[in-house]
């Protein structure tokens, strides 16, 4: 977070605010390279969202700090506490096109996208370091694109500045392949341009690499490539696992995050209330995102060290059970020092991509669709993160190799995909792309009397803007 | 600072003051005859085979405009469940047909068809080295001088054949003369992400030199130091009678590997190889 309040602070306040989505782009575009920058700046400020405990403005765009709504919480690993209410929606696969976090997360990719491409129409302003800022703009807007076209399907692409007349572009929704296409030429710039950076914070070469590969991934085509930009990651020894998987969330200087939204604590423009949404009645919620009684099981089963570091029984509520991850007031049973003053100002970053990710991503791109594999390239990408887990052999017994990982499964490593990445948004995505989320949230449904269905796999359109698009858009079916 | 704050003529896809004003087609209930049906249902569903048997397939239902569904999965099993699941008894191809129906009696139907099969379990394929021994009359048709099989001549001058004392394999191995201009290169086809084990035997003429064979990752290497600098697994070794020495390697993303030797100092000879998986 430092680069990107210290670049912010030389251009003055004003980028700093979160503005509407309505008064976004001014009437006036940059004019020079410092100009460009702020811009550049504004479009990590769109995917970080705005705190709404600080802003409590309903029309700002929340971005990244809704996402576990759309993602975590319709899979089945977290609920809301109560059941109730537009977050409920996702507990129970009734998800309405009027759902506020469905329009909230839409319009905000759609905000990252064009801020984006202000910068891009732009980079001729841009000084001797043209090709990172294109690099960083182009990875901000795949990254969009590519959250988009997951959660909703066919999407509108907007690929540089439009008028508001111009509402063919903006509701005609693009077949996803296309929309892959896009996204795939945009980390493949990112790729070329971006380095190695001082902060997660900032979109860096692997950063732009791994999002590829799982881009790659989730097509299930060119799993040879994905595997090649993996292994460039690995090779260039620029990350690795941390040593205690709890100092991966709160000890944010680690070494295995890769790509991660910055907040700071206790600033009303660049906090994050998602951490406080998370515990018992300290946010706007009763609490959300709480852990399902089947993340509980796996996590308890296979999840080794990971599991205590993960969840937690809810001190106020033993019934329920919270997300450890993100927890912003500290747990002194847990070793976990306070990272926020006030719960609803927290600092706690979002992890979007890190080094176990890519090490699983790595077996995935092995695997290749089959469905197993006995590889050593693989065992030893998935041994990495077992160990980590506590779930190495006893080294002081040469008999004991109950541990020693000798073939993987796609079962297998979905399991392990769900407890080393549990409550960090990927479990939805992981389900789709293995397949398997029809079957799996089908029988999370019926036996928590939920109303899932297939369609529900993907998000409603927003319906305000269905409304606003004059019969141009098309609803998603199931809704 | 003013231009990001001042309202624009430029749009963004979502800027709008308009309130959500309705436009869902709820229609009056018709009086008979009197109103067609603009939302006829549209059938529509994907089928997905589950990841641990391939017989049992799910079938997503992503039809508009209906309200009752009938499956009918094309083996005699039927339902009228939203989202459809079957167990197909028997490989085969099979032809689903989903029935949508509205309220209004409007029917749709959309037939997708399936091929049940059980998925192979892919072999690995063992690599061929050709003229592994140095043998003559070992390439494939029967002709060579045995190293026909070895040229690279970006990397290096072809091998020379000794002939003349026993050696581990045959009666010729390969020759690397003392003054280390002379390789061994060949590619092989493997299947990628699989543990192959390559072996062969050497030795060195006389003290103080070295003889060294690497596996590469890919093919069509065309320079020495980018070939000697990536290696998967590479041994060096000074022995002065006939060792077999064991690489063991994966073979990674690549479905080609090139097999690489080369000497240092002294001259050295090089036989006898084999490629198996581990």
């Amino acid at each position: 977070m430092l680069l990107i309040v210290v670049s912010t602070v030389s251009c003055g306040d004003d980028f700093l605010e979160p503005v509407p989505t309505a008064v976004l782009v001014g009437e006036t575009f940059p004019n020079n390279a410092e100009e460009l920058e702020s811009v550049l700046v504004s479009v990590y400020d769109a995917l970080q969202g705005v705190n709404s405990l600080e802003l409590t403005d309903a029309s700002l765009n929340h971005a990244q700090q809704i996402e576990f709504y759309v993602t975590e919480m319709l899979s089945d690993n977290t609920r809301s506490k109560s059941g109730e209410g537009e977050a409920g929606q996702f507990d129970n696969f009734t998800v309405q096109p009027t759902n506020g976090f469905v329009f909230d997360y839409y319009r905000s990719m759609y905000d990252i996208i064009t801020k984006a491409n202000l910068v891009l129409d732009n980079i001729d302003l841009a000084g001797e370091d043209a090709a990172t800022i294109e690099g960083e703009a182009r990875f901000l807007r795949g990254l969009a694109y590519f959250n988009l076209v997951r959660s909703y399907g066919d999407v509108p692409l907007i690929d540089g500045p439009i008028l508001i007349s111009d509402s063919e572009a903006q509701f005609t929704r693009v077949a996803t392949s296309d929309i892959y296409d896009f996204i795939v030429t945009d980390f493949q710039n990112a790729i070329g341009s971006l380095d190695v950076t001082s902060t997660p914070n900032r979109a860096s070469k692997a950063a732009a690499q791994g999002m590829l590969a799982k881009v790659y991934l989730t097509q299930g085509t060119n799993y040879g490539e994905a595997q090649g930009l993996l292994e460039d990651i690995i090779n260039s020894e620029q990350y690795a696992l941390e040593a205690d998987f709890r100092d991966v969330f709160f000890n944010e200087a680690n070494g295995e995050n890769i790509f991660t939204v910055g907040y700071v604590a206790s600033n009303s423009l660049e906090s994050q209330n998602f951490s406080a949404e998370m515990l018992n009645g300290v946010g706007r919620t009763s609490g959300v995102n709480y852990v399902t009684d089947e993340a509980i099981a796996a996590l308890d089963e296979f999840g080794g060290d990971r599991a205590q570091y993960s969840k937690r029984v809810d001190a106020q509520q033993p019934t329920q059970t919270q997300v450890v991850k993100w927890i912003p007031n500290g747990d002194a049973d847990l070793g976990i020092a306070e990272t926020s003053s006030d719960p609803t100002s927290a600092g706690n970053d979002w992890i979007i991509l890190r080094y176990a990710d890519v090490l699983l991503m790595h077996v995935e791109a092995i695997l290749a669709g089959g469905a197993q594999t006995t590889s050593s390239n693989a065992l030893a990408s998935f041994q990495a993160i077992r160990d980590r887990a506590g779930l190495a052999d006893d080294p002081d017994n040469p008999d004991d190799d109950a541990n020693t990982v000798t073939v993987i499964t796609r079962d297998d490593l979905l399991i392990e995909r769900r407890v080393e990445l549990a409550f960090e948004n990927h479990r939805i995505h992981d389900l789709r792309r293995f397949g398997v989320a029809q079957d799996v949230l089908t029988a999370f449904s019926n036996a928590n009397g939920h109303s899932f269905s297939a369609t529900d796999l993907l998000l409603p359109i927003p319906q305000f803007e269905i409304n606003l698009s004059n019969g141009l858009l098309s609803q998603n079916p199931g809704y | 600072m003013k231009y990001f704050l001042k309202t624009s003529k430029i749009a963004i896809l979502l800027l709008g003051m308009v309130a959500a004003i309705s436009c869902e087609n709820e229609l009056d209930l018709p009086e008979a005859g009197s109103q067609e049906d603009t939302t006829p249902p549209e059938a529509n569903f994907i089928a997905t085979v589950d990841i641990n048997n391939f017989a049992l397939y799910n079938f997503a239902n992503l039809s508009t405009s209906a309200t009752t569904y009938s499956w009918d999965y094309g083996d005699g099993n039927t339902s009228t469940e939203v989202d459809g699941q079957n167990e197909y008894a028997a490989e085969g191809t099979y032809t689903i047909t989903l029935t949508a129906s509205d309220a209004l009696g409007v029917v749709s139907t959309f037939s997708d068809t399936i091929e049940v099969i059980e998925p192979e379990e892919p072999e690995a394929i063992i690599p061929v080295i050709i003229e592994p021994s140095f043998e003559d009359n070992t390439l494939p048709d029967g002709t060579g001088d045995g190293r026909d099989s070895w040229r690279n001549s970006d990397l290096g001058g072809v091998i020379q054949i000794n002939t003349s004392s026993t050696v581990p394999e045959g009666g010729q191995a390969a020759k690397l003369p003392s003054d280390a201009s002379r390789i061994g290169y060949q590619e092989l086809t493997v299947t990628p992400n699989t543990d192959y084990r390559i072996t062969y035997s050497y030795r060195i003429e006389d003290p103080g030199g070295s003889a060294t064979v690497s596996v590469l990752p890919g093919g069509g290497y065309v320079d020495r130091a980018t070939a000697e600098a990536s290696a998967i697994v590479e041994f060096t070794g000074s022995d002065e009678s006939y060792t077999l020495v064991t690489l063991d390697f994966n073979s990674g993303a690549d479905s080609t590997v090139s097999i690489f030797f080369y000497n240092a100092g002294v001259e050295a000879r090089i036989d006898n190889f084999t490629a198996a998986l581990q």
